[in-house]
């Protein structure tokens, strides 16, 4: 008995510390990436001879950059939007009609442009923006990244809303609650951080993409990674480490927002 | 006036019928018990009239309006679920006031009936509480109080009590029945527990794959079940395979595995033929137990006693082994081998005279007593 304890509990240590080494050998990349950007010299080397902000200083003083940082907002942010509207209306949607032909073919429809390459996506896009006169605003661009991004909104969705309780549904049907009063009072409350982590990781998906904005971006609507390609085919210089540091804060910090977030109630109810 | 008609009522899941062809009228201020084994149709026919679910024919109306085709929401019914299905985001007063704050109340007078409700269901100061936190009997206290707030013409009841351990489930029966008479409002209250319906139900309706087999006063089903099913599922009896011998113009007699021929006295002309089988039930409380005299019963014994009496009741006994005996608190269990054939019969425990098995056990009842069904299930009126 004690022996297998003993086993196991090596078995154990051996598999974390594989585990770890794996995943310290994934991270270490990003870790590059920010000690580069304090580098003072003009070129990317690691580990950088001497520290200095100087890469920083140039990002806020460049309007490109600026300009291709709000770019990212707005269409993050819209993504967010359009693909928590349409990935929790088509996971509540398929969860009421689960026996009918509609529901059975939602999940399919909305996985099919996970399937495409983005390559085929942001050429057949190009195509068709410039066919209805799209092409050049920032629409176009949500409009591609809500394709990715709403099959993610929609299977986080379908997994909060199996194990929503359908009864409370049908409880305030019972005490007088239309469709959209009782999904405003009674659904929302129980999914509230779902779609919250939904939304974030619609934003994550919109602001890293590259290659379908690479098509579909006009020097106007030009993203960060997009800008930053741009750059390194001329000059591979600290400034991208600068910009993929920003891109990782924001990263990491939507994931301690949703953390939060999801886990104030559960705080809030161990406090009281 | 809140009267409920079911008309033809039908639903169908695809393929399969789960309500077919249910009609009744449910009286104003009646507490109707739908009572039947799971998937018996009992709480789809609750949600047709609920408005959760669509009829696929039928029709329901409530005081003569026709509301077949109306929404839940736009009904007068309120329904207390199995789970009862709180929210759980909102505090137990939260809860309660929901119903009237769909219907716009204002807000000081919605925590004044919520306040209300909550003393009525003896939940008073439970205002704040997460619903999550209480306990099985308390959210069944506070569901109910949700459903009695919107003050319905009609309470549905789904099996609210089903989840709620026996001695709690007992005090909700009464406590249930006493806000009934309170208010005066029809109850439907869906069951698959008989005695949760005889202590509660002005009337019981008896639903089995999907129809509604018999309406009618608790001892009366009881009493005068329509068929064999009925006769089952309304507590315990023995059934014992018969085939009818000869009739005549005041009785059936009968062959079965029991040993001895029986007799069944008949007002009227029997409506069974020679060679019919049959199945009897011989409920416990029917049978009566004695221990054989010394020498033990012999079947001449038996014969003897089998006597036809002018007022239409028959005595007849039957003697066999004691195969086992259970104590069930209130009463005792014998079980007995009579001729191959086991049947049980129930004593009170003060009774005296404990009989252990192996002994001799004598079995008596009165012939009037016994039900008879045909093969079909249907009760052969004697």
């Amino acid at each position: 008995m004690t022996s297998t304890l003993h086993r196991e509990t090596l078995e154990n240590a051996a598999f974390r510390a594989g585990y770890g080494a794996l995943l310290v050998f994934m991270l270490l990349p990003l870790l590059v990436v920010v000690v580069t950007s304090f580098s003072a010299s003009g070129r990317v080397a690691f580990p950088p001879d001497s520290f200095s902000f100087v890469w920083y200083v140039d990002f806020f003083d460049s309007t490109q950059w600026l300009d291709a940082f709000t770019n990212s907002i707005v269409i993050g942010v819209g993504t967010a939007l359009l693909a928590t509207l349409l990935g929790v209306l088509g996971a509540f949607g398929q969860e009421l009609e689960t026996d009918s032909v509609v529901g059975s073919v939602v999940a399919p429809v909305v996985l099919i442009p996970l399937l495409i390459p983005p390559v085929i996506l942001g050429i057949t896009l190009l195509l068709y923006f410039n066919e209805v006169g799209l092409r050049g605003s920032y629409a176009s661009i949500i409009l591609a990244h809500t394709l990715w991004a709403t099959p993610l909104v929609y299977f986080v969705m379908r997994s909060v809303f199996s194990r929503f309780d359908w009864q409370q549904l049908d409880a305030a049907h019972d005490l007088g609650a239309g469709p959209v009063r009782s999904f405003v009072h009674v659904v929302l409350p129980n999914v509230k951080h779902g779609i919250f982590v939904g939304a974030l990781l619609a934003f994550i998906i919109s602001l890293q993409e590259f290659v379908m904005a690479l098509f579909l971006s006009t020097p106007g609507t030009e993203t960060i990674p997009v800008l930053a390609w741009t750059e390194i085919r001329q000059a591979l210089d600290p400034m991208v480490s600068v910009v993929s540091t920003f891109l990782i804060l924001i990263s990491v910090g939507a994931i301690i927002v949703a953390a939060i977030a999801t886990n104030l109630e559960w705080v809030s109810k161990q406090l009281s | 006036m809140s009267e409920i008609t079911l008309h033809e009522l039908e639903k169908q899941y695809g393929e399969t019928t789960a309500v077919e062809d249910v009609s009744v009228e449910i009286e104003d201020g009646e507490l109707l018990c739908l009572l039947g084994p799971s998937g018996s149709g009992k709480s789809t026919t609750l949600r047709m009239i609920a408005g959760l679910e669509t009829p696929t024919s039928g029709e329901i109306s409530i005081n003569g309006d026709d509301v077949t085709d109306d929404p839940a929401y736009e009904r007068t019914t309120s329904t207390v679920f199995q789970d009862w299905a709180l929210f759980p985001h909102k505090t137990v007063r939260e809860n309660v006031e929901f119903g009237l704050k769909m219907r716009g109340v204002p807000a000081d007078e919605r925590e004044q009936r919520a306040e209300s409700m909550l003393e009525r269901v003896q939940m008073t100061g439970y205002g704040e509480d997460d619903p999550t936190n209480l306990s099985g009997g308390q959210k069944q206290r506070v569901a109910l109080a949700r459903s009695l707030a919107v003050n319905p013409d009609v309470l549905l009841l789904d099996e609210p009590l089903s989840n709620l351990d026996k001695r709690l489930r007992e005090d909700m029966q009464i406590e249930l029945r006493e806000i009934h008479e309170d208010l005066d409002e029809t109850f439907v209250h869906v069951t698959h527990d008989q005695d949760e319906a005889f202590t509660l139900a002005d009337r019981i309706g008896i639903m089995d794959q999907g129809q509604l087999v018999q309406v009618g006063d608790p001892d009366e089903v009881y009493e005068n079940p329509k068929n064999q099913f009925i006769e089952s599922f309304l507590g315990d009896t023995n059934f014992v395979d018969a085939r009818v011998t000869r009739t005549t113009d005041d009785a059936v007699y009968v062959d079965t595995d029991l040993g001895t021929e029986l007799v069944l006295p008949t007002d009227t002309e029997p409506a069974v033929d020679e060679g019919t089988a049959l199945t009897l039930s011989l409920r416990p409380e029917i049978l009566s137990i004695d221990q054989p005299s010394a020498d033990g019963g012999t079947a001449a014994d038996d014969a003897s006693e089998q006597q036809l009496a002018t007022d239409g009741s028959s005595r007849t006994a039957v003697t066999g082994t004691v195969e086992n005996v259970i104590y069930r608190g209130s009463t005792v269990r014998y079980s007995a081998d009579i001729d191959g054939t086991s049947m049980f019969a129930e004593r009170t425990d003060a009774t005296t005279g404990t009989l252990s098995a192996g002994e001799q056990i004598r079995l008596e009842w009165n012939g009037a007593d016994v039900l008879a069904f045909r093969e079909d299930g249907t009760r052969v009126s004697l």
